[in-house]
């Protein structure tokens, strides 16, 4: 079932146009990924689907409402958490916890997602004297405290070490993991490709591609590359053999080593005729195509703007 | 309800936790008790200075501060996702500042009449200036608020134009030492004109019109421009 349905959504900021007819569904229980550049209308879209900002066309749905005339009933019902949104200073976290249940009609005991989000012994600490990635894990549970539906996350890690990365992905996939349809917004391939179910690749303002990451990935017409080491005294050489395979563009031996190169599922068909054919190899490496590759091979450069 | 009690209760403890909130009610206090030293029986000029000083600095300094600082820091953007409006939180704020300005001018009030002797005015008059001049002054506060980008701008500007303003409104010193020409002007100032009327109110004396209507003038057309300059990120 459809929690989202965005249809031709557009906007326009003066004569640029931040958003062209953006259309995608978001399925409930999944993690849905938004990912594109800096400006390439993320953040303007997920507003619009929040009934933060009214699109100038296009229709939208959340969990059945409208979100520019029921927006009062849709927030009751969705978690977000912004990018560059703080708490006022000296507010203590049960305090900013409390607050924000109190919102809400039906929401969670805020005692136990400081349990469950292991913040209780920081239950009493000031704002300020969190640490980046607690900061990070009091936003998800105030995005949670009132027993959403879908959750907005923007830009989560930014700004994170990558030990607080890593940690924060593992509360995604909890939060997922509670049932929670995930709404993504990121400009960080290993992020998405980490977490999301499917992606939406934003492009200026448009969708430019939609499909699971692997899918993304696997997508790409790119060459790559298959190396490996041929166990010594091997008697049939292989080598003659591997050229002849489909998708496999060229073969090379520098004395034991074998670099492979092609395109499409190649590296499978490979590595099975190798084990067909008795060959013992070691040092077995595969090119990993990721994300990055599929990015550019979209939108014609790298997503470092 | 609940939700608006659960606000003002949390915005209580962060307002107590602010120095600023402090410094609005010692400062004036401060000077009152260095003054009063010398004040005579049926001083009508101190405690009037003083409650001017306390209603100045929170409407200058201290709300103008705090919701930029809000809004700079995405608080108001941050209750826009949630249920209720971001508005509860200026109106919930507004009233607090309010209650610390009572608050502010009891204690004033206090000291002053009960322990320096001054003179106890008509509680009528008083309310109704307090009420104007805490109205203008708030004005200028949530003009400020709507226009600083963020919260060292607001707390920046306030001081920048605190001083100019107590200068001109008598509460550096008195009116009589000041060139003719700025104590004019100073009487049509926000703090002047409520330190005027405050004036008015411990000698007893007819309240003037120019004063009462200088501070409504404030309030009426500051607060609709604050309004339609007010962004809430």
């Amino acid at each position: 079932m459809a929690i989202i349905e965005v249809d031709e959504l557009g906007k326009k900021y003066g004569d640029q146009v931040v958003l062209g007819q953006v259309s995608f569904q978001v399925e409930e229980g999944e993690v849905f990924g938004l990912l594109g550049p800096n400006g390439a209308g993320k953040t303007t879209l997920v507003e619009c689907v929040e009934g933060l900002r009214r699109p100038d066309s296009g229709s939208t749905r959340v969990l059945g409402f409208d979100p520019l005339r029921q927006g009062r009933e849709l927030r009751e019902h969705i978690g977000v958490q912004l990018q560059h949104t703080q708490l006022p200073e000296n507010i203590k976290v049960w305090e900013a916890l409390d607050l924000y249940a109190s919102f809400y009609e039906r929401p969670r005991d805020w005692r136990e997602l400081l349990e469950r989000w292991g913040l209780a012994d920081k239950r009493h600490a000031r704002f300020a004297k969190l640490s980046g990635g607690q900061k990070q894990r009091l936003f998800i549970t105030l995005a949670l405290v009132g027993d959403p539906k879908v959750a907005f996350l923007d830009e989560l890690t930014t700004g994170l070490d990558p030990q607080a990365r890593q940690a924060t992905w593992e509360l995604v996939k909890r939060v997922r993991d509670e049932g929670v349809t995930v709404v993504l917004v990121s400009h960080f391939m290993d992020e998405v490709e980490e977490l999301c179910d499917r992606v939406a690749v934003l492009d200026q303002g448009r969708v430019v591609a939609l499909d699971s990451p692997q899918g993304l990935i696997e997508g790409v017409d790119s060459e790559y590359r298959v190396s490996f080491r041929l166990m010594r005294g091997h008697s049939p050489d292989p080598v003659y053999l591997l050229g002849e395979l489909p998708g496999v563009t060229s073969v090379s031996r520098t004395g034991d080593l074998v670099v492979v190169a092609g395109r499409g599922d190649f590296a499978t068909t490979v590595t099975t005729a190798l084990a067909r054919e008795g060959a013992l190899v070691h040092d077995l490496r595969i090119d990993k195509r990721t994300l990055d590759d599929a990015f550019i091979a979209l939108t014609g450069r790298s997503i470092e703007v | 309800m609940k939700i608006l009690a659960k606000l003002t209760g949390v915005e209580t403890k962060l307002l107590l936790r602010e120095p600023g909130a402090v410094f609005s009610l010692l400062i004036p206090l401060f000077i009152l008790l260095v003054f009063g030293g010398a004040i005579t029986e049926g001083d009508t000029v101190l405690l009037p200075m003083a409650v001017t000083m306390a209603i100045g600095m929170v409407g200058l300094y201290l709300l103008p501060t705090t919701l930029a600082t809000y809004r700079e820091r995405g608080v108001l953007r941050r209750l826009s996702v949630t249920p209720i409006r971001p508005g509860n939180l200026l109106t919930v704020q507004i009233l607090l500042q309010s209650a610390l300005t009572v608050f502010a001018v009891a204690l004033l009030l206090g000291v002053g009449i009960g322990f320096l002797g001054a003179r106890t005015p008509s509680a009528l008059a008083l309310s109704m200036v307090f009420l104007l001049g805490t109205g203008a002054l708030f004005s200028v506060g949530l003009l400020i608020a709507a226009l600083a980008p963020n919260g060292r701008s607001a707390n920046g500007f306030g001081v920048l134009i605190f001083f100019p303003l107590a200068y001109l409104g008598g509460l550096m010193q008195p009116t009589e030492l000041m060139p003719d020409s700025l104590a004019l002007i100073g009487g049509y100032t926000p703090l002047g004109a409520l330190r005027q009327s405050l004036h008015q109110v411990w000698s007893g004396a007819a309240l003037a019109i120019p004063p009462l209507l200088t501070m409504v003038v404030y309030t009426v057309v500051l607060s609709l421009v604050a309004a339609r300059y007010f962004r809430w990120e």
